[in-house]
């Protein structure tokens, strides 16, 4: 019989496959570098950098994604940007002025700042770029942060020809006006969006314009190719003297992580971000590499999210069960080179996040107790007892997500809340988790817009934030006391009385319990030696602007890369946390 | 003789395994199946034969859950698309160049609007508007109304039979993924019926083509000739002369089903973890091939155990039971 020939054939390859899996070759060595001391650091080399994912655009009216943004804010300077552990400076503002009310920022610009076409940037420009990319028919992901400015609200439904809070009043003097006093101004600005464009950039966005800004690179034409590489090259007249150090930088799109890998080792990239957990165990476990790398946090938080508004997750008591039932270093332990336990609703390093306020901790005995007074007491010695129905659970297919849930699951057991797990697309995981009364308990996120706690605690957790579809708040929890709380800490200006605001906040979500705060992330980015200042960046993934490179031979760097660019399309759908 | 022998150590593998080991096959055992160095898991010991999985529960007793559930759809899966298999064959086969019966028209338009219906999600209209047909085509026939059942000439044979040319036109697994993703809830008995109700196309083609063959024998014109009905031959004299060649199809089958399983989980529209399926095994372990192998060299042999040792069983029964040698 034909078939089973077939089988036979199919059998030996098999076997094959297999007899090669088992061996994991040795990491190669890191290549030599040069002789440079720290003190001293050398111009020139191209940087190449490898990612898993794509770009879809480099206008700072339309980019609102990770590895776009990182490549916009290296084309575009702004008034204001952030350092690498995300507080806010002034970059092409030379001082910011805050009225006593703090409902007028006055911003006096550097001189002699030249964009990449040689104009040089004057105040009409700043206003002409917030317009450009606040426009109606621009389509800016990140529009709705800027509605506290004065006239914007008007402008975005056309009723205004131009924003009437944003002044020019001088030369090299511009003035944003609020309506409210808003401690997260600063921040937003500093985001890439209101970022001053060339006078080709026109009145709105187009996706035909040549980006060009005053920031620290410039693309020329051909520096793009779309879906697989881009490269930028310094910006000669940039108004930092001696900066960038780097004549340019490559970055290369949809390479398969694994294929990013072999690059790195071969030389091919200089350093790497996208490492699957079994190859960041083998780079932390070699010495020769472990010292060359550093932990980037990822600036997300996850946990479980308990609808407020069903069965049973609307008896306060079973939320706080739930919250003291999942044992979060069962978590870790999935994936222990990423994985940190933080049960606070924002993540280490962001501003606002305080590591002093008690947080909802693993306490088996106190779950049962929960359970017991929320009226399902549950014998954990017979099985019986707990939520007597059993509870759909919605989990999308990426190795991660589906190793938690079922941690989970086992976890929930242990208390009498039997949890059925349904794996589905990333797709069908959002339409089902973000509609209201359809989902129960589900995994969540949230990664940093900017780095600030309002937009953790507010994304997720204002009543406002409730939608019918693709809602934020997906507890649909309203408590007015906290509505109350995280207004009142947007408006305020004094960081003490901000932050107090927000450990008050925190406190009561921690005992109202909407979710089980359980972990957030951190990658292992590790690069060659001869790559200098290459730090992990609070916002822009990595601090290229101070970055310099120092090679022993230049025969190294001068390899073909992107000709090599292949075979990684097939991957671009994975997840981040996939890795 | 070997595939006996693989197919037999399967099941005692899926049934006896789990007796060897105190391992659960859904519960973690967060702190022996984890290396304390890396946080990875511990590969093959004493305790955990086949090393511990991505969340640290025994690989060894998972697998023998896993063979226990390949086993159960591919043999249940195998019943389900043999029986309808033979039935549609053997209808067909017995009506082939019969001349056809004739279908009211209110029949089809009732049940194309019915499905219609149900597509756009209205299944109670649905439901009324077909049986709403099927009345009107009952009562047309009874009472003879000329005008009424009047209607579509077919044949059983050219009927069903187009309908298995349609179903054999798309490639089996791509059949079973399609139908798969579009069931809501996975679980072990929706899988069953998804591969079991997509599995027995060409079971129908062959026993058509075998009761073709044995209609036309003197024996059958002498049953007839004696009496019995259409029912008596079909089960009494065609079914029995069958039945060699549909236990070899159905063995290989097994094979087939237990390996569309594993590709349905693998490709994760099959059943929902934490339920041990090799094909899932799979593929939670394919991240992790180089620093943990046994986690896909565990469930892939068992894979290529259980679909060998079908398939050589098959071709074991269709020499003994092939009456030319």
């Amino acid at each position: 019989m034909r078939s089973t020939h077939a089988s036979k054939l199919t059998g030996a390859a098999l076997l094959v496959l297999l007899s090669g899996t088992g061996c994991s070759d040795p990491l190669a060595d890191p290549l030599p570098h040069g002789n440079a001391s720290e003190a001293a650091p050398v111009r020139g080399g191209t940087l190449r950098l490898g990612n898993f994912g794509d770009i879809r655009t480099l206008d700072p009216a339309a980019s609102s994604d990770q590895l776009g943004d990182e490549a916009v804010q290296l084309l575009f300077s702004g008034l204001v940007d952030f350092d690498a552990k995300g507080a806010v400076f002034t970059d092409l503002a030379e001082k910011i002025d805050r009225s006593e009310d703090g409902l007028a920022y006055t911003f006096t610009l550097r001189t002699g700042v030249r964009f990449h076409d040689g104009d040089e940037l004057t105040a009409d420009d700043v206003k002409r770029s917030v317009e450009r990319s606040l426009h109606p028919d621009s389509p800016n992901p990140v529009g709705s942060f800027f509605e506290n400015i004065a006239g914007v609200i008007e402008y975005t439904q056309r009723k205004s020809e131009h924003i009437s809070g944003v002044t020019v009043d001088g030369r090299y003097v511009v003035t944003f006006h609020l309506l409210r006093s808003d401690a997260t101004f600063l921040p937003l600005l500093a985001l890439h969006a209101l970022r001053p464009v060339c006078k080709s950039g026109g009145d709105r966005y187009s996706d035909s314009w040549a980006p060009c800004g005053t920031g620290p690179f410039k693309l020329l034409p051909g520096g793009w190719d779309r879906g697989r590489s881009l490269t930028l090259v310094r910006h000669d007249a940039y108004f930092k003297p001696d900066m960038p150090r780097l004549d340019a930088v490559t970055f290369l799109y949809n390479v398969n992580i694994v294929t990013e890998r072999f690059k790195f080792e071969s030389g091919e990239i200089d350093a790497i971000r996208d490492l699957t957990q079994a190859d960041t165990v083998r780079f932390l476990a070699d010495p020769r590499w472990k010292a060359l790398g550093a932990y980037e946090p990822a600036r997300e938080i996850h946990g479980e999210s308990m609808n407020t508004e069903m069965a049973p997750f609307d008896n306060v008591e079973v939320r706080r069960a739930v919250a003291a039932a999942i044992d979060r270093d069962h978590l870790r332990l999935l994936r222990a080179a990423n994985v940190i336990v933080s049960a606070h609703p924002v993540p280490p390093d962001v501003p606002g996040f305080n590591a002093n306020v008690p947080t909802q901790t693993y306490d088996y005995q106190a779950a049962l107790e929960h359970m017991k007074r929320a009226g399902y007491p549950y014998d954990p010695k017979t099985g019986e007892g707990g939520y007597p129905h059993r509870i759909s659970y919605t989990a999308y297919k990426q190795g991660f997500s589906e190793f938690a849930a079922q941690a989970v699951q086992q976890d929930l057991a242990k208390i009498g809340i039997r949890i059925d797990i349904k794996i589905v697309s990333f797709a069908t995981y959002l339409s089902t988790t973000h509609r209201r009364h359809v989902s129960a308990i589900s995994p969540q996120g949230w990664s940093q817009d900017y780095p600030d706690a309002s937009d953790f605690y507010e994304s997720l957790f204002l009543s406002r934030s409730i939608n019918e579809e693709d809602t934020g708040n997906t507890s649909f929890y309203k408590n007015p006391e906290l509505d109350d709380l995280l207004d009142k800490a947007h408006h305020e200006l004094d960081p003490q009385k901000r932050q107090a605001s927000y450990d008050h906040a925190e406190a009561i979500l921690r005992d109202d319990a909407p979710w089980a705060f359980t972990h957030s992330y951190r990658w292992f980015d590790v690069h060659q030696p001869y790559v200098h200042g290459l730090a992990p960046h609070a916002t822009w993934v990595w601090d290229i602007q101070n970055t310099w490179l120092d090679r022993a031979t230049a025969a190294i760097s001068r390899r073909s890369v992107i000709s090599e660019v292949s075979f990684g399309s097939l991957f671009t759908t994975r997840e981040k946390s996939d890795r | 003789m070997l595939g006996a022998a693989l197919v037999l150590f399967l099941v005692a593998f899926a049934w006896l395994a789990p007796l060897l080991s105190s391992h659960d096959p859904m519960i973690s055992d967060f702190t022996n199946g984890v290396r304390p160095d890396t946080g990875t898991p511990v590969g093959p010991s004493s305790a955990f034969w086949f090393g511990a999985d991505r969340i640290f529960r025994d690989e060894f007793v998972r697998l023998a859950f896993g063979a226990r559930l390949s086993l159960l759809i591919g043999v249940s899966a195998t019943a389900i698309a043999s029986a309808l298999g033979a039935a549609v064959g053997i209808v067909a086969g017995y009506n082939e160049g019969r001349s056809g019966f004739v279908i009211p028209w209110p029949l089809p338009i009732a049940l194309a609007g019915g499905l219609a219906l149900a597509v756009g999600g209205h299944s109670t209209l649905a439901i009324v508007g077909s049986l709403f047909g099927i009345v009107i085509s009952v009562v047309a026939i009874k009472s003879q109304i000329r005008f009424l059942t009047a209607g579509v000439d077919m044949n059983f044979d050219i009927a069903l039979m187009r309908l298995v040319d349609i179903g054999l036109s798309f490639p089996f697994l791509l059949l079973v993924m399609a139908v798969g993703s579009a069931v809501d809830r996975t679980s072990v008995g929706s899988i069953l019926l998804v591969l079991g109700l997509t599995g027995w196309l060409g079971t129908a083609r062959l026993v058509r083509a075998k009761t073709m063959q044995i209609r036309s024998r003197d024996f059958i014109l002498a049953a007839r000739g004696l009496g019995a009905g259409t029912t008596r031959i079909l089960f009494r004299h065609i079914l029995p002369n069958i039945a060699g060649p549909l236990i070899v199809v159905s063995t290989v089958s097994v094979a087939q089903m237990i390996l569309a399983e594993s590709v349905l989980s693998y490709l994760g529209v099959g059943i929902s973890p934490p339920t041990p399926t090799w094909g899932h095994m799979l593929f939670e372990g394919q991240d992790y091939y180089a620093a943990a192998p046994w986690l896909v060299i565990a469930p892939g042999v068992a894979i290529l155990i259980a679909v060998f040792g079908f398939n050589l069983l098959g071709e074991g029964l269709r020499d003994a039971l092939d009456p030319r040698e």
